[in-house]
């Protein structure tokens, strides 16, 4: 009759059986990795056949860029996420996202004196195509709004607002809360707002109107023109539409040098 | 009489022509003033001008904007241009003022380098005439050369300068400001008067 456990000998039999289980174990994980690593030089040559195919591509249509970014937004991959890497080496769409990121920010620098940090999409995309020459690869607004929120992502400051169907992009870190937000979008209609048109269409008191027109004073967004007929007039140069065919000086250009 | 004169686009901006209470959007504002009326008076070769005569200016007054430049405004931007030298009031009741896109003491700087160009450039060629090999070795060397006001603001030789054709007022500010350097000395000339470089 076998008593259970204990005893010398039991315990170098346990000790046996571990060491085989063990060896076993360590076989095992050999093999599925022999067999991994297999699958993962075939996944590498698959994938650098892909980049090789579609880099062109990538680089030229921004059709086809929007389609690739939506495509890894499905398999939740985000080929922006770092500057390093498979995505940005192989395919080059962190370059051409991060070379993006630096002329935006150029044109901004460049324009921010003139428009206090605020510029609508339209004039940055139109700047930015003129800095980019006539055989640089197209730009299109979706390629600047993705640029904008990986600067953004990065704290530099950036802000993407909505405004009557575009945006507004914002290149300094001003304190602009909702209530400025919403009357940038009621000044773009015209290029300005007035006190009266805020009470009107939002429905505020007059000194919560007063407030917000005074913060874009202070912020430099805003300029006031008290020749208006009626009531003072607060103006914006980043809603100026004068502004968009303006080229930008050397004096500019100089500004937006590190 | 505008010609082709290229307005900036803060001049189609209807809050240009009020002052502005913020600190730094004035600046921005005074400073493309300043520009404005230098780069105006330029191109309308104008040196001077009363302030009445300003204040009803297309310089100052955009009539298809339905703005002006209040006169209290443009007297700060006068101020402003007295104090970065480019404006001399010509009265006591600051009524008339000599307005210089460039100041005198850049004006004298490009007058006597082009009066020691061509006082070697003659000296030079002079001694080449005689059949002597001419070698630079320094660039001093003025000459002592004298030169009619006439001859520096309308002579063949200036021509192409872009001195050529500056106004009398502006013309002996210049040369007074060379003359506290020590560079020149205003002389009288005839009836007339002239500079003499060193």
């Amino acid at each position: 009759m076998h008593r259970r456990g204990v005893g010398a000998g039991a315990i170098a039999k346990k000790k046996l059986a571990e060491a085989k289980y063990k060896e076993r174990g360590t076989v095992l994980a050999e093999d599925q990795l022999n067999q991994m690593s297999k699958q993962l030089d075939m996944f590498k040559t698959n994938l650098e056949e892909f980049a090789s195919k579609h880099k062109q591509e990538i680089r030229k249509n921004p059709e086809f860029r929007v389609q690739f970014q939506d495509m890894c937004a499905t398999i939740g991959v985000d080929p922006l996420a770092s500057g390093k890497g498979f995505w940005s080496e192989m395919l080059g769409v962190g370059d051409f996202y991060y070379e993006l990121g630096v002329q935006i920010i150029e044109v901004c620098l460049a324009l921010r004196h003139r428009n206090g940090g605020l510029i609508m999409l339209e004039e940055l995309h139109q700047q930015v195509l003129k800095g980019r020459g006539k055989f640089a690869q197209d730009v299109s607004q979706d390629d600047l709004i993705r640029a904008i929120k990986k600067l953004k992502a990065l704290g530099t400051g950036f802000g993407i607002i909505p405004v009557g169907g575009t945006y507004l992009i914002q290149s300094v870190p001003a304190e602009l809360n909702m209530d400025h937000t919403v009357v940038l979008q009621l000044a773009e209609k015209n290029g300005y707002v007035t006190v009266s048109e805020i009470q009107a269409s939002l429905r505020w008191e007059k000194e919560r109107a007063r407030q917000v027109l005074e913060h874009l004073l202070k912020e430099g967004l805003a300029w006031l023109d008290l020749q208006a007929a009626g009531e003072a007039h607060y103006w914006l140069p980043a809603l100026f539409t004068d502004l968009y065919s303006q080229e930008i000086t050397a004096e500019e250009a100089r500004e937006a040098l590190p | 009489m505008a010609m082709s004169f290229e307005w900036p686009w803060q001049y189609r901006f209807p809050p240009f022509f009020t002052l502005q209470p913020n600190v730094d959007t004035r600046q921005k504002q005074l400073a493309a003033w300043c520009s404005l009326v230098l780069s105006f008076c330029r191109l309308h070769k104008q040196s001077s001008m009363t302030v009445m005569e300003a204040q009803e200016s297309p310089l100052f007054n955009n009539v298809k904007l339905q703005r002006k430049l209040p006169v209290e405004s443009i007297q700060i931007v006068l101020e402003e241009l007295r104090k970065k030298g480019n404006l001399e009031w010509l009265d006591k009741n600051k009524s008339s003022f000599l307005i210089m896109w460039r100041r005198p003491e850049e004006w004298g700087k490009l007058i006597y380098q082009w009066g020691s160009r061509l006082s070697e450039r003659s000296f030079c060629g002079y001694l080449k005439s005689c059949g002597l090999v001419v070698r630079r070795v320094s660039r001093s060397g003025q000459n002592n050369s004298v030169f009619t006001l006439y001859e520096l603001t309308s002579g063949e030789d200036t021509e192409g300068e872009e001195f050529h054709g500056l106004d009398e007022a502006t013309l002996l500010r210049a040369l007074q400001a060379l003359q506290q350097e020590h560079k020149a000395e205003i002389i009288t000339l005839g009836d007339g008067r002239g500079v003499k470089f060193f």
